[in-house]
């Protein structure tokens, strides 16, 4: 079967994440990169990429691409994203799909037109103990579930690199509300919110309450509540401020209890992983919903978990939750 | 030989901090000086806050300006300085940890010394020269204190009063120095020559955070620091800036310990496990080879 022609734009740490992994894709070629920082591109270059770009629309113009990879920062995703889809390609965006509704709008609305493939990146969809744990409540085995607890904490922008001990700069744009479209609740919210919608279905009601314990304008840390149309209620708490990770569902059926958490390995099996240039466990289900992604793009009946209707549920969500605020 | 005061502090709260770093003055026979201007230099590495233990605690030096006010004047004119780093701006820091609140609460500037006015400075340790700009507010200062952490540093072994200092260098690009770091940090602290080295140690981080409740105090850089590494389970011998520093007339690494024994503090400090020794090595191995530029 033919490879696929990517092209990945932004090279940040989740940019870098992607190349590795369409790197060891068998389907895929990734053919060009482009970042506006040119000690990012020569990462690309190392491990192969021929055709770098600091602008990306220089990518976009290029004919042989089938696809494209967006991983810039929110603000960005909107502009991008249109313009790769008027081009014809089709287009992996990372979550969120943008920094409010009507932009996530726009997005969508192109993709249709342009009739590209559109999928929004979450990866804990792709993480084998949050897909056992849906399988488990839809095998009747819990019950009926009546509540839920979600959580995703970790340091956020504010974090190692994943394998080193080293502190890693900021990108300023994580630290301005317009660019980003909110805090945390946006950030590590809409993987949470969009966990919780693909067990029970669509939120019928959200209220939410913010935690500022950074000082910033922004919210590091959230509790959300929320009703589903299944009948089942959950709370969600998400938060930026601790070194250590914790990304897990518990469900509470009628007949029983379970709970999935996805922990990925230390730093040091990670880093020695990269320099081997083998994929670490924290890279995998990445790995597996770019698959997914190259799956959808070559099958033109193929199912697409993660539409980019289904991300903008997730923001419409957000900003009730933002509306609904318990002070 | 120097004298460096050590005090437990087993409550977070500005009284205690105060009676402690007070207890400290005592041990080592410092009294505050009459002074107009004075600057303060706590440890902001990073966006971490207080809690992890690699920052100064915005209490502990609210604590301090208490005590100054209290025992030079209340009208002290009190500056709080840090400068950007490679991977941390003071804007964002400044909030981040707590200390916009207190330059409000409390009353003192905040100051950016990437941003001030400095002048040129060269200066030569061992057979090298260098040149650093120097903020004109630390050279003006009537008193300089200096508020760091106690922590392991992977090309350093530790990090207390001597490495501080690299802070006050208003160079943002750090890491350009990194081949040449012990003389980089003897040469600032020989250029910019703080009075007085107040040791943050409640909340630390070694092998894991802990509450340590330590308040140290000292004039001695070195020695401070020669106190801080045998805590935490180093031979300061085995610091090469401490050792370079000792050599350029900073300081002594022979010490007085007054007030709470050494080995109180040392017991219950997280050191570093044999495997977590071997990691650090490798990873500096690994950073020599250049392997570190294959991570994400």
């Amino acid at each position: 079967m033919e490879k696929i022609n990517l092209g990945v734009i932004g090279l940040g740490f989740i940019g870098k994440v992607h190349l590795r992994n369409c790197l060891n894709l068998k389907s895929v070629r990734v053919v060009a990169a482009a970042d506006s920082s040119k000690k990012a591109l020569n990462y690309a270059r190392n491990f192969g990429v021929k055709q770098l770009f600091t602008d990306y629309n220089e990518l976009l113009k290029l004919k042989d691409l089938d696809a494209i990879i967006i991983a810039l920062p929110t603000h960005l995703h909107a502009e991008c994203a249109i313009k790769a889809m008027e081009e014809g390609k089709h287009v992996f965006l990372e979550k969120p799909i943008a920094r409010n509704v009507e932009e996530g709008q726009k997005i969508v609305s192109a993709s249709k037109k342009n009739c590209v493939k559109f999928m929004v990146g979450y990866p804990l969809r792709f993480v084998p103990e949050f897909v056992n744990l849906k399988s488990q409540m839809e095998s009747g085995i819990l019950g009926d579930i009546q509540l839920a607890y979600g959580v995703n904490i970790a340091a956020g922008p504010f974090f190692h690199r994943a394998e080193s001990t080293i502190p890693r700069p900021v990108p300023e744009w994580w630290l301005n509300k317009e660019l980003t479209g909110g805090g945390v609740l946006v950030d590590l919210g809409c993987h949470m919110i969009n966990l919780l919608r693909w067990y029970f279905g669509e939120v019928t009601d959200v209220k939410a309450r913010l935690g500022y314990r950074f000082n910033f304008d922004f919210e590091d840390y959230a509790t959300c509540i929320m009703d589903f149309e299944f009948g089942a209620s959950a709370v969600v708490n998400v938060g930026w401020f601790s070194q250590s990770t914790a990304v897990g569902i518990e469900l509470f059926g009628t007949m029983s209890h379970a709970k999935a958490y996805f922990s990925p390995s230390s730093k040091v099996v990670t880093a020695i992983k990269l320099i081997i240039g083998r994929t670490p466990k924290f890279f995998i289900p990445y790995l597996k919903e770019i698959s997914h992604f190259v799956d959808y793009i070559r099958d033109d009946d193929g199912e697409n978990r993660l539409l980019g209707e289904d991300a903008l549920r997730d923001l419409e969500v957000i900003a009730k939750a933002y509306k609904n605020q318990v002070k | 030989m120097s004298l460096v005061g050590l005090v437990e502090c087993k409550t977070r709260n500005v009284d205690s901090i105060k009676r402690a770093v007070r207890e400290a003055f005592r041990l080592i026979d410092y009294s505050l000086p009459k002074v107009e201007k004075i600057v303060i230099k706590p440890n902001m590495c990073y966006y971490w806050d207080w809690s992890t233990g690699q920052t100064t605690d915005p209490l502990f030096v609210a604590a301090l300006i208490s005590l100054f006010r209290e025992e030079i004047s209340p009208d002290v004119k009190i500056s709080i300085v840090e400068s950007d780093a490679s991977a941390m701006k003071c804007k964002y820091a400044f909030k981040y940890l707590g200390y916009e609140k207190l330059a409000k609460n409390c009353n003192v500037d905040l100051v950016n010394l990437s941003i001030v006015e400095a002048e040129k400075a060269a200066v030569r340790v061992a057979d090298e020269f260098f040149e650093f700009m120097i903020p004109k507010i630390i050279r003006e200062a009537d008193l300089c204190v200096n508020v760091p952490k106690m922590k392991y540093m992977s090309f350093t072994k530790i990090s207390a009063a001597l490495k501080n200092i690299y802070g006050c260098n208003p160079y943002p690009k750090k890491f350009e120095y990194h081949s040449k770091l012990d003389k980089v940090i003897v040469a600032l602290n020989k250029v910019m020559p703080f009075d007085l080295h107040v040791l943050d140690g409640l909340t630390v981080c070694g092998s894991k955070i802990s509450r340590l409740g330590l308040v140290m105090a000292s004039q001695d850089p070195v020695a401070i620091d020669a106190v801080a590494a045998k805590i935490m389970g180093v031979n300061p011998k085995s610091v090469a800036h401490l050792v370079l520093a000792e050599k350029e007339g900073l300081g002594k690494t022979s010490f007085v310990i007054k007030g709470v024994d050494i080995d109180f503090f040392r017991k219950r400090f997280p050191k570093r496990s044999l495997s977590e020794r071997v990691i650090m090595l490798g990873y500096r191995v690994a950073c020599k080879l250049g392997l570190d530029k294959r991570l994400v």
